[in-house]
């Protein structure tokens, strides 16, 4: 039976554990959603290319639009969606975190099946799509000529921000199952931090007084530091680091929760 | 734990809390359970038995007995409310329909992700898919979606895959009934296989002869109570008797109905047996007796009287009839007569009697459904349980040369 676990080791081991299963999922989940479609898995590729063309076209041509602090370089629209790579990693798990366990009944009632990987899944799936998201933006860079080297830190930038996904999806899984209020409020809310998160705008523009909430929250720092190596810019490793250690806490404390809840899951389906 | 008990349960108790409304769950967690939002259900109630390995256990028990809780916390999919479960070995379970199975997904693909839950690699899955897809004989339909199978064709390949895991331990809950006779025959025999090659076997299942032909030993849950594990036959005879002990009587339809001149009409119609006169309780193996008094109001002869045997679905069972005989019976005043048959013969269940009166040209009294009975088959012999099907249980002798 679960028991509740504050060792990181522990929550490596039990992924790991089931790593085949857990691939299989992550598998499955994706390629559900685009089964039957007549451009099949074509879409995961197609639907960030077709919002970077859009980006590319409104604040490359229409807006024309540059932050105040940027130099030079990189254009505006691959700022954007660099931030928004980042971004919507986090927003597609949590989003999907709360049906990650109640999407499933069967899986907790009737058969025997290790839980608690199931609201890694989500984020399995968006680390797929986040993926072909990076080549593109690979791709983008290298056509407009700004490729470099420092670009590679870009998915290790982005690690505290998994953990982050994955505490909360731990959490908001375990709430999913007993409050089925979850799957409305988290999109609602993953709206707001759309705009209070500093994807369209730098945190430099933001007013001093409210700065320091913008670098040390994690969402804020990855998004800087992932958006500074793209503009192959300074990266504040300091700030980063804060988002590492904020974020292993919150994947350790979202497990333990999840851990600790898990038994009346059967009963509360 | 002893090295050869694959599975031990101690004064297991499961009692869910009912919540009537979804909130008041985490109401009830936010003011840490100091505040009650529930009611309780105890499904099952200080559960202890040990199964050894290679033994083969049956439960029986009437629907709503807890059957499917016991197997759910077996499989450690519900956390007992108090007590322990300790399971040392691997467990395949197959406790409902398609559980698990992704509709969308082909047969194929199915197998391999039950391999995957139960911890199979692609590889050991390879070698074993071959035996899978003979055994759930599928043909070209193990690489359609799953969602277009057949109820038969599910079962066929959910039990597929649950035996081929190399399970120590394989827990089924009452869906093999969904196949037909010979693929139920199939489970068997592979199951009879696991059996020598070591499995422990804990089978649900309302078909005696399932319980009687796989289990070692057997028990009855009744109302979240286990009974002792015994030989499978003791406790299918223990099963029988209880699950005719709460059999209902079928509703009255239109109350009893009664039509005729009543001229002659039935004063009281009741049944005896053995010992007690005015029962409605008959055994199959005793004599059963039919009296009925009747009162004529003038002097007459030439009337016939007639009783019905009916089941509980409605359909004559019998008839017995004084045709032949009571014409020149002289009725005038109360009259007492009666029918016996020895031995009773009918299968266990809820009956019911007409009683008809009539003379050569008039309806005297007809009267519809004038006592229900309940006929029992108390024999503590399996062999003979099994014959507890149909209408009758027939009497007669057998010779062989």
């Amino acid at each position: 039976m679960s028991t509740m676990t504050l060792n990181p080791l522990r929550i490596y081991a039990d992924i790991w554990h089931n790593r085949y299963l857990l691939g299989q999922l992550i598998k499955r989940d994706v390629l559900m959603r685009y089964r039957g479609a007549m451009f099949g898995v074509l879409w995961v590729f197609l639907s960030p290319l077709i919002m970077l063309t859009i980006f590319a076209f409104i604040f490359g041509h229409i807006f024309q639009a540059r932050w105040p602090q940027q130099d030079a370089g990189v254009p505006f629209w691959l700022l954007l969606y660099s931030g928004l790579i980042a971004f919507n990693l986090f927003a597609e798990t949590i989003s999907r975190a709360p049906t990650s366990v109640r999407g499933h009944p069967s899986f907790v009632k009737k058969i025997i099946f290790p839980v608690n990987i199931l609201p890694v899944v989500p984020l399995g799936a968006a680390l797929v799509h986040a993926g072909f998201n990076f080549l593109i933006l690979l791709a983008a860079l290298s056509l407009t000529g700004h490729l470099h080297a420092g670009i590679m830190l870009f998915p290790l930038l982005v690690t505290p921000l998994l953990l982050l996904a994955l505490g909360l999806s731990w959490f908001l899984a375990a709430w999913g199952v007993f409050l089925k209020d979850m799957t409305q409020i988290v999109p609602v809310f993953v709206q707001m931090l759309l705009f209070l998160s500093p994807v369209f705008y730098p945190v430099s523009a933001v007013p001093e007084v409210l700065r320091p909430i913008y670098h040390y929250n994690p969402l804020g720092a990855v998004i800087e530091t992932t958006r500074a190596t793209v503009a192959a810019q300074s990266i504040e490793w300091g700030a980063w680091g804060i988002a590492v250690g904020f974020c292993l806490l919150a994947a350790i404390l979202g497990y333990a929760f999840f851990q600790h809840s898990r038994d009346e899951f059967a009963d509360a389906l | 734990m002893r090295s050869d008990i694959v599975i031990s349960v101690k004064n297991l108790t499961k009692t869910y809390r009912i919540f009537g409304h979804p909130g008041d769950r985490i109401k009830q967690a936010l003011t840490f359970g100091k505040m009650r939002f529930h009611r309780e259900f105890t499904a099952l109630q200080d559960i202890s038995f040990d199964i050894k390995k290679g033994e083969t256990v049956g439960i029986v028990g009437r629907n709503g007995s807890g059957k499917s809780t016991l197997l759910q916390l077996l499989c450690g999919i519900l956390k007992p409310t108090s007590g322990s479960v300790k399971v040392n070995g691997r467990i395949s379970a197959l406790l409902e329909l398609g559980a698990g199975f992704n509709p969308e997904f082909t047969g194929r693909e199915n197998v391999y992700f039950q391999g995957a839950v139960m911890g199979l690699t692609k590889e050991e899955m390879d070698s074993r898919f071959n035996d899978i897809a003979a055994f759930a004989d599928l043909g070209d339909f193990i690489d359609q979606p799953v969602r277009i199978y057949s109820s038969g064709m599910f079962v066929r390949l959910a039990f597929a895959v649950a035996v081929h895991v190399d399970p120590d331990i394989l827990i089924i809950d009452e869906v093999l009934a969904v196949g037909d006779a010979i693929f139920q025959q199939k489970c068997i025999n592979l199951m009879s296989k696991l059996q020598s090659q070591g499995t422990s076997i804990i089978v649900v299942s309302h078909n005696p002869y399932h319980i009687e032909r796989l289990c070692h030993q057997a028990a009855v849950l009744h109302r979240g109570k286990l009974s002792e594990l015994k030989p499978a036959k003791e406790i299918l005879a223990q099963y029988h008797e209880m699950v005719q002990e709460d059999m209902i009587p079928p509703p009255v339809k239109n109350a009893s109905l009664r039509e005729g001149s009543h001229e002659l009409y039935f004063e009281q119609v009741l049944i005896e047996n053995a010992s007690t006169s005015g029962t409605n309780n008959i055994l199959t193996t005793e004599p059963m007796r039919i009296i009925a008094e009747v009162f004529a109001r003038r002097p007459m002869d030439n009337v016939r009287f007639r009783f019905e045997l009916c089941s509980s679905s409605n359909d004559i069972v019998a008839v017995v009839a004084t045709n032949g005989l009571s014409e020149d019976w002289q009725l005038n005043g109360k009259h007492r007569i009666s029918f016996t048959i020895n031995p009773c013969q009918l299968t266990s269940g809820w009956y019911y009697l007409n009683a008809i009166a009539g003379s050569k040209y008039v309806r005297l009294d007809t009267w519809q459904r004038v006592i229900d009975f309940k006929v029992l088959l108390r024999n503590k012999r399996a062999q003979d349980l099994s014959l507890d099907q149909g209408i009758f249980i027939c009497q007669g002798h057998w010779e062989f040369s």
